[in-house]
């Protein structure tokens, strides 16, 4: 009785729904003969990134770089607010305003002026995704704190738990679920941030870099390329957290614990009816 | 009685706002005993059980544990609700030492005795199992486990079967007691469920509401170790129309209080 992992199976449909995407594309563009200067085939698109796969995989490393150093610092400063806030209720009643109005600014208007601040380098570029990436966050872990069942606070209390210990045992791992949320929403505009930062401040090239350059050019295959590449880096790092989330909340789709987790901890296994 | 009491609930007096919940109430326990406080919903029994627990300051009164004061003061008693509130990321054995990771961290030698107390009371093929896969009478049990591990010698059972169907309640029952006569403890266990009170206790609380009042302790004389035959004795059957009409009113020679409804 072998059956497909789940992960597997979401894995397959994933790649069907993603095959079909370009499949469709592919007809569209051939059935109604557009011309390659205006739309390429996906074909045509990824044999051109093969083609130059050097340059390919160089930018597409400096975006994917700067993506993931800014998506973990949004990420770590997200969950540091978020438990600062709720447990100190005076900052979280100050912060969360100021939260709300950090997301209203358009993020196009907040790269000029770090541009200016902290020049043409990495860091304009890092707060940026940070700043997309900590929002969504900060509310889900904020909201996960707030719905621990009282009870199970009273519980902690009287079994003789000090507060440290009740927060790390009881409270934090109760927001493991919405945590996971708020990564996952926050790697898919992660991307996005990394390529506004790289418009307005760029001393090396990256895929958004590249993309407006090509754009200039008439280089039409090579707009779709640099599309593709970012669609890649997003996709991948979405699929990275929902594996991430597997791994991390066994409970969720397991009835025992995996056995590498008791041995791990010496913990007696359960016996086994004969 | 024969010893100093474990717990002594003297003169207890509690209200919320104008609504009077607690009116004097008195209650000695013995250790090793089991005392249940029998009465229907509104007759404080949630608010004695609240500060006998320590999380529930009353207005005058005292509550002490082996002659300390433990009013408003958690950590003195074991507690267990309907709601098993176990932590759904933690194994059955991992939910049973709580106390001890709450505390001072769990060494291998508390996962050893979780797993012996587990395995001597039926639990032995669950111990790697996550809540979210056992039913509602397996939770109810870890969750008694945990207040055993836990270590305190008296422990506060507020309604643990409520949530459970008849026949598993029947089972979590016969269980409770064979644990209870293993292990001595003391047990204070609220319900309104009258056949509950009278199949458990050594000596049965009856409450009244408006102000919650204690109408009557009732001293239940069945041989143990009881069986579910117990419940069908006249002895039983006599226990349970006085509970009744202390209750509900009705007739009642000795009733001391006019009959409310």
């Amino acid at each position: 009785m072998t059956r497909a992992h789940p992960l597997l199976v979401r894995c397959g449909f994933w790649l069907l729904a993603m095959g079909l995407v370009l499949a469709l594309w592919q007809a569209v563009v051939m059935i109604a003969h557009v011309p390659p200067y205006i739309v390429p085939t996906p074909v045509e698109t990824i044999a051109e990134l093969i083609r130059h796969a050097g340059q390919s995989g160089a930018l597409l490393w400096q975006t994917f770089s700067e993506t993931i150093a800014g998506y973990l610092l949004g990420a770590a400063i997200g969950i540091v607010l978020a438990v600062a806030m709720s447990e100190i209720r005076l900052f979280g009643r100050l912060a969360y305003p100021a939260l709300v109005t950090s997301q209203a600014i358009p993020i196009v208007g907040i790269a000029a002026p770090l541009v200016i601040v902290f020049g043409f380098g990495m860091t304009p570029k890092l707060i940026i995704v940070a700043w997309i990436v900590f929002f969504p966050v900060v509310v889900n872990v904020m909201d996960g704190l707030a719905r621990v069942d009282p009870d199970q606070i009273n519980l902690a209390r009287l079994l003789g738990g000090s507060a440290w210990r009740t927060f790390l045992i009881v409270r934090l791992p109760a927001c493991l679920g919405p945590l996971f949320s708020g990564l996952k929403i926050g790697a898919s505009y992660a991307v996005t941030g990394a390529v506004i930062g790289e418009w307005t401040a760029s001393s090396k090239m990256g895929l958004g870099t590249y993309l407006l350059s090509a754009n200039a050019q008439m280089n039409t295959v090579g707009v779709y390329g640099a599309m593709m590449l970012m669609t890649l880096i997003g996709v991948g790092s979405f699929s990275a957290l929902v594996g991430l989330e597997y791994m991390a909340t066994p409970w969720t789709h397991r009835s025992t614990a995996p056995r590498w987790l008791t041995r791990l901890r010496g913990a007696p296994r359960s016996d086994h009816k004969e | 009685m024969p010893h100093a009491p474990k717990l002594a609930i003297c003169n207890v007096r509690h209200a919320f706002g104008a609504n009077r919940v607690l009116d004097d109430v008195s209650l000695d326990i013995a250790p090793g005993e089991f005392v249940c406080i029998l009465g229907a919903s509104g007759c404080g029994k949630s608010t004695l059980f609240n500060a006998v627990s320590g999380l529930l300051r009353i207005d005058s009164g005292a509550i002490t544990l082996d002659g300390t004061d433990i009013m408003g003061k958690p950590g003195y008693v074991g507690y267990m609700l309907q709601k098993d509130l176990l932590l759904p990321w933690r194994t059955a054995l991992d939910n049973i030492v709580l106390g001890a990771a709450l505390t001072r961290g769990v060494t291998r030698e508390d996962r050893a005795q979780a797993a012996d107390l587990a395995r001597r009371y039926g639990l032995g093929e669950y111990l790697d199992h996550y809540p979210g896969a056992m039913s509602g009478g397996m939770r109810q049990r870890i969750a008694l486990m945990r207040t055993i591990a836990a270590g305190r010698e008296l422990m506060l059972l507020d309604e643990p079967f409520g949530a459970l169907d008849s026949q598993t309640r029947l089972a979590m029952q016969k269980w409770l007691l064979e644990i209870w006569s293993g292990l001595k403890r003391t047990v204070l266990f609220v319900t309104h469920d009258i056949d509950e009170a009278f199949f458990l206790a050594d000596r049965v609380v009856v409450m009244l509401p408006r102000p919650g009042r204690i109408a009557r302790i009732l001293h239940v004389d069945l041989p143990r170790p009881r069986d579910i035959a117990c419940m069908a004795s006249p002895a039983f059957m006599a226990l349970k129309a006085e509970a009744l009409s202390l209750l509900y009113g009705g007739p009642d020679p000795s009733a001391s209080m006019s009959g409310a409804a």
